[in-house]
């Protein structure tokens, strides 16, 4: 399951039980007998299990996905190609260190994105063939993010813009290079 | 109550919902042209984003602050005055926006980021740049007048650390008790001081480069550090405000006792300041450039927002309910079914500010799909809640037609149109893209599915709007001045 289909399956089953909660809360109130019913007992008690469980998943959570942050990854390797990427107006110009247009990238190695903008700031966005985003930096006018990744899977991927720039956004697509091959 | 704090509350009411309106139907515009059901082209597109974002984050930040500033008049002495000078200034900036965007044809996007505005000036007037600035320049004013007044109003009657419960944190039962909604408040108008603050160096930095033709220049990271620092803010504070609406009348209305503000009511709405202002680091996590603590801190600032503000408020509310004969009006419904889609929109929201998820959720329709579910089914809900409790009170009556009907159609329309969101963010299509590209298949689809639900939506909300208008409109016809005019 991809990234993506994880995180809304999460999100609807969270979702659902939450809707379900609410509604035995309100099921709850149409039941009792009185205004001064039994409620919960040892609210306070309650309150702080809950803080502590509450607390204790959001750190557990923490410790396993901040490794997985993009900045960590591949700190200690050298990148086998470095791809120089500017944003513009509407398109990506992507040229190897020669400054010769870049098209191809070698598949199962780690390659560097350094990402740049001459305008406004531009989302880079890497799709890959089934057509999932899989990373992305911004190119933002005056400094370069590096990007490392890793492409495991052969074939077309697109670069599509992921922050508003302008009235051209939607097409970034343009007539400029806006793609590459994984070989 | 004083007749001219009721009839600016009812002037504000009705205008807020007049906007609402019309800022959705701006919203289902966009969704039916990126559902290919109409065809508009890309610079009226990018301009009614822009008016539909500005137009929903104006009206919603006014709206709490509607709402706490008629509430806390119970416990300290504010008068209207504030109320209309912001309204003033509210109407002459909301209208030199509107012409900015219709007239001017500026598309920047209400989060205007650097250095766009001033990038673009082939594809709208030369002058809707600037007048842009000087629209959230008069905005501005009128909201830091009325947030400053408002906090200096509370510590006329508070002193510096019992507005803030500082007192509830060392002694059980203090002899001044700091109400919850007089905390709540003081806490998110710090916050909203702290961000038109802010504001305020974006428009300086931003007329210095306006009128130096070109000799002074911004630096990117600076500005977008600073914007989402205003917008993140000024978003979450909007909805704090709602959640103060909501400890002070849930109770009430629902025939409990008063919520009383308790050691850890204080505590975990003092750091929900220090954690709001901290969390809009993850509007930046993509920013390989910026500081890697600042990256971190954002992850565990979005993280922890959620216990102070979110856990206590949710447990404090299961306790005032749960088990308890409660007898539900549409105002109290209002209320849990506005806490239950926070919460539900505080999941999505968790899930994009995990920077691992971020790398391929980050500016996808995920961003709209969580804060819609906690703006239209959250924010949006508490906030009416209060409207419909208010115009019963200036009218007197407690009429409540065709309550299931409306909500009905609130939760439908409201779940329904958000649910679209999430599928397409699921499926990486990018946020505020006027056409979806061929190769996202479904995307169009969901737009326009989105649309419909939009409008079902609207219909309870219209429904909702016509009691509210014919409650509030008989407080202009009375001079009376005691809690209702009829």
């Amino acid at each position: 399951m991809k990234g993506q289909e994880f995180v809304l399956v999460l999100f609807l089953v969270c979702a659902i039980a939450i809707s379900l909660i609410s509604f035995l809360i309100y099921k709850s109130t149409i039941k009792a007998s009185s205004e001064d019913g039994a409620g919960i007992k040892n609210p306070l008690k309650k309150r702080l299990y809950f803080l502590l469980l509450w607390g204790g998943v959001l750190i557990i959570i923490m410790s396993v996905t901040i490794p997985k942050s993009p900045y960590f990854m591949y700190t200690e390797q050298t990148p086998t190609m470095v791809i120089n990427v500017q944003a513009m107006q509407y398109a990506f110009i992507m040229t190897d260190e020669t400054e010769n247009p870049t098209f191809e990238i070698p598949a199962g190695k780690m390659v560097e994105f350094r990402v740049t903008s001459n305008d406004v700031t531009h989302g880079f966005a890497v799709y890959n063939p089934n057509n999932v985003l899989v990373t992305q930096t911004q190119a933002m006018p005056g400094y370069v993010n590096k990007l490392r990744w890793v492409f495991d899977e052969p074939g077309k991927y697109n670069i599509l813009c992921t922050e508003f720039c302008g009235i051209g956004h939607a097409t970034q697509t343009g007539s400029m290079r806006s793609d590459f091959i994984v070989k | 109550m004083n007749i001219s704090l009721k009839r600016i509350t009812s002037t504000w009411i009705i205008t807020i919902l007049l906007l609402f309106f019309t800022a959705i139907i701006l919203g289902i515009t966009m969704r039916f042209n990126q559902g290919k059901v109409i065809s508009i082209d890309d610079g009226k597109f990018y301009g009614i984003m822009t008016t539909h974002g500005m137009t929903m984050i104006a009206i919603w930040a006014v709206a709490g602050m509607v709402g706490v500033h008629y509430l806390l008049s119970r416990y300290i002495n504010v008068g209207a005055g504030l109320s209309k000078f912001a309204f003033i200034m509210t109407v002459i900036g909301v209208a030199m926006f509107y012409v900015t965007t219709f007239i001017g044809h500026f598309h920047a996007g209400w989060t205007f980021l650097y250095p766009l505005p001033f990038k673009n000036s082939f594809a709208w007037e030369s002058w809707a740049t600037p007048m842009f600035f000087w629209s959230l320049t008069v905005l501005g004013v009128g909201w830091l007048v009325w947030s400053v007044g408002l906090l200096v109003a509370i510590f006329k009657k508070y002193s510096f650390s019992q507005t803030f419960a500082w007192q509830h944190l060392t002694k059980k039962d203090p002899e001044v008790q700091t109400p919850p909604l007089v905390l709540i408040s003081a806490i998110s108008l710090v916050g909203i001081v702290l961000c038109l603050l802010t504001a305020v160096v974006i428009l300086v930095l931003s007329f210095a480069e306006i009128y130096s033709d070109g000799k002074f220049v911004n630096d990117p990271l600076l500005m977008k550090n600073l914007i989402y620092f205003f917008g993140h803010t000024i978003a979450n504070e909007s909805l704090y405000l709602g959640l103060g609406i909501v400890y002070e009348l849930m109770p009430e209305i629902s025939g409990r006792p008063k919520f009383k503000t308790t050691w850890y009511v204080a505590l975990g709405w003092n750091f929900t300041l220090l954690f709001v202002l901290t969390a809009y680091f993850h509007h930046l996590y993509m920013d390989f450039v910026q500081p890697l603590g600042l990256q971190m801190f954002g992850q565990f600032a979005s993280y922890f927002a959620s216990i102070p503000s979110a856990v206590v408020t949710i447990i404090s509310i299961i306790v005032l309910l749960y088990g308890h004969r409660i007898k539900w009006t549409i105002t109290n419904l209002l209320f849990f079914i506005g806490i239950t889609g926070w919460i539900i929109g505080g999941v999505g929201a968790l899930i994009d500010s995990t920077i691992s998820n971020n790398i391929f959720l980050h500016n996808t329709l995920w961003v709209p799909a969580h804060f819609h579910t906690y703006n239209a089914l959250g924010n949006v809900l508490l906030i009416l809640g209060f409207f419909t409790w208010v115009a019963n009170e200036f009218s007197g009556s407690q009429t409540d037609p065709m309550r299931k009907l409306k909500l009905a159609l609130l939760i439908i329309g409201g779940f329904g149109f958000v649910l679209m969101f999430y599928c397409g963010g699921a499926e990486s299509v990018p946020r505020r893209y006027s056409v979806y590209p061929a190769e996202f298949t479904r995307a169009a689809l969901f737009a326009s599915a989105a649309a419909w639900f939009a409008i079902i939506y609207l219909l309870g909300m219209s429904l909702i709007f016509v009691d509210i208008f014919k409650k509030c409109i008989r407080v202009y016809s009375s001079s009376h001045s005691d809690s209702s005019v009829a």
